[in-house]
């Protein structure tokens, strides 16, 4: 167990990775976004997607975290097991953390009546449109959702190189071309469209948490056999 | 005999259509310093993740305090293997590197570190991926000898250090270990320098360990011999010649054995002189094959890192 902290606090040492580098992003993102909203010359309300920035950051750090913190741990004689649990832990918290300043950015955009400019940044259309814990339930499994991606990417990549990545790749996408030709064929799209409209940010969050669990389950079943 | 702390028993690791182990049977003591010696390529890296459990084996079992290190936090605590070629996360800094240390070796020693660093200049506060080659090696130095880990692999730490760095953490390896004896595995393909620091030498060749005995033993086990041409051939008649170099009428003649004290008198007589082989020379003819080499002159070895002085 305390190997698990340790590896937590390792990635720590340097606050950057993960303190430093998503509020920069978001501030960066949030600054641009205000500004282009003070230029737009109407007085409706504004809404616009610069809160997914440290989302895609967060894709960069799940690859990272297994291609150069996993081949470190390793030089540490810090065991798979370890290093897994305290990386995927480390980010959790991280993610509750930004979960918790973008809800905290929708209360006070709410409350500045969208910064004074009628632009709303993090108070998005259906993401914020239920109960608080809804938004914050998806706002997190969206973030985990994307460094599991990554770190599941690269985890195939650390084990079966660039051949595994590219069959993995092309296999993800065949499938997902097969699934939306066999919709097609057998004309599932009107209740694939009726079942996605009916979905609320906390279904999906659920659907997707569902995902993130397989997708965590499959990267350490990779990684007990990665080499770094 | 003292306890075994690493064990290797017919491991074999096979890349595709590459041997890079073949039933490599080890074992090393507590609290000695071992020298993993061989070519490039030779399987010393893959030996050492594969003990570490860095890597996995084809077959064969690799054993560390008598367990497998895989995913035993026990065993793992207690050793340390910077590689070669080690990745660092990502805006890390040597000091980064050194607080992480910290946090995984029970003897880690930050005095000990902070020395070192000062006496590599080594700029701990510039970030890793901008350091340069050897100081990109210092740090794996540091790494290895302040962990005071019971286990300690150093592959090829070396690479990029001048003469003086290198000087510093060789005389720094001997006198730590000194103070703080453990089992220290060093590979190297700059054999004549290390060979003074080697209490224990294992040569790797192709996969297969080819020699694995005490440095004294392999250093007394040949001989150098040297006169006019003539004489030497006609003294060393019948014997294992593992090289033989000639320059106008004079010979020298590396030979495999050891001579009586008789002999040596009458090599005396003959104005022959005896002289003992260096480590690095005796194990780049063993590498080379004894018998091709017995009966030619010189060549250049192929190479060039084992180049013998001459």
């Amino acid at each position: 167990m305390s190997r698990v902290v340790a590896v937590a606090s390792m990635q720590l040492i340097n606050k950057w990775a993960y303190v430093g580098t998503p509020l920069l992003v978001l501030g960066g993102a949030l600054a641009l976004s205000l500004a282009i909203y003070a230029m737009v010359p109407t007085d409706e309300v504004k809404y616009g997607g610069g809160s997914q920035a440290p989302f895609w950051y967060f894709l960069v750090l799940g690859i990272q975290s297994m291609t150069l913190v996993f081949p470190f741990s390793q030089g540490l004689s810090i065991s798979r097991r370890a290093f897994y649990l305290g990386t995927l832990g480390l980010f959790s918290l991280m993610a509750a953390f930004m979960t918790g300043i973008y809800l905290l950015g929708g209360v006070l955009e709410e409350a500045t009546n969208g910064w004074g400019l009628q632009g709303y940044f993090f108070q998005l259309p259906w993401i914020s449109d239920g109960a608080w814990y809804a938004t914050g339930a998806f706002l997190f499994v969206a973030m985990m959702f994307m460094f599991i991606i990554g770190f599941w990417f690269a985890t195939v990549f650390k084990r079966w190189g660039t051949n595994g990545l590219l069959i993995v790749g092309f296999g993800s996408a065949a499938v997902l071309i097969g699934a939306a030709a066999l919709s097609t064929v057998l004309q599932w799209w009107g209740t694939i469209g009726a079942w996605f409209a009916q979905q609320t940010p906390l279904s999906i969050s659920g659907w997707a948490a569902l995902v993130c669990a397989v997708l965590a389950a499959g990267s350490y079943a990779t990684l007990r056999r990665a080499t770094p | 005999m003292s306890a075994i702390v690493v064990e290797a028993r017919k491991l074999s690791k096979r890349y595709k259509d590459v041997l890079a182990l073949d039933s490599v049977d080890l074992k090393f003591e507590e609290n000695r310093i071992y020298g993993l010696l061989g070519r490039n390529g030779a399987g010393k890296s893959t030996l050492m993740s594969i003990l570490t459990s860095q890597a996995f084996p084809t077959s064969g079992e690799a054993l560390v305090f008598g367990g497998s290190a895989y995913e035993n936090d026990a065993v793992l605590s207690r050793m340390c293997f910077i590689r070669e070629s080690q990745k660092y996360p990502d805006d890390f800094k040597p000091k980064h590197a050194f607080k992480s240390a910290a946090l995984f070796y029970r003897n880690w020693d930050q005095d000990f570190a902070d020395r070192l660093a000062a006496e590599f200049r080594l700029p701990v506060d510039r970030r890793i991926k901008k350091l340069s080659r050897g100081q990109l090696s210092a740090v794996g130095v540091i790494i290895g000898l302040a962990s005071r880990a019971e286990v300690t692999f150093f592959d090829e730490p070396y690479l990029g250090l001048d003469a003086v760095a290198r000087q510093l953490f060789y005389d720094h390896l001997v006198a730590d270990y000194a103070r703080h004896p453990r089992t220290i595995v060093l590979s190297s393909h700059l054999i004549d320098e290390v060979s003074m620091l080697l209490e224990h030498v294992v040569v790797i060749d192709g996969g297969r360990i080819i020699i694995d005995d005490d440095a004294e033993n392999i250093r007394g086990s040949a001989v150098v011999v040297s006169g006019t041409a003539e004489l030497v051939d006609g003294f060393l008649a019948g014997r294992t010649v593992l090289h033989r170099e000639t320059l106008g009428s004079l010979a020298s003649v590396t030979m495999e054995g050891v001579f009586s004290a008789q002999e040596r008198r009458e090599a005396q007589e003959l104005g022959l002189g005896l002289s003992p082989v260096s480590l690095q020379h005796l194990i780049v003819r063993k590498t080379m094959g004894d018998a091709e080499w017995s009966a030619k002159p010189a060549e250049k070895p192929v190479d060039e890192a084992m180049e013998v002085p001459r």
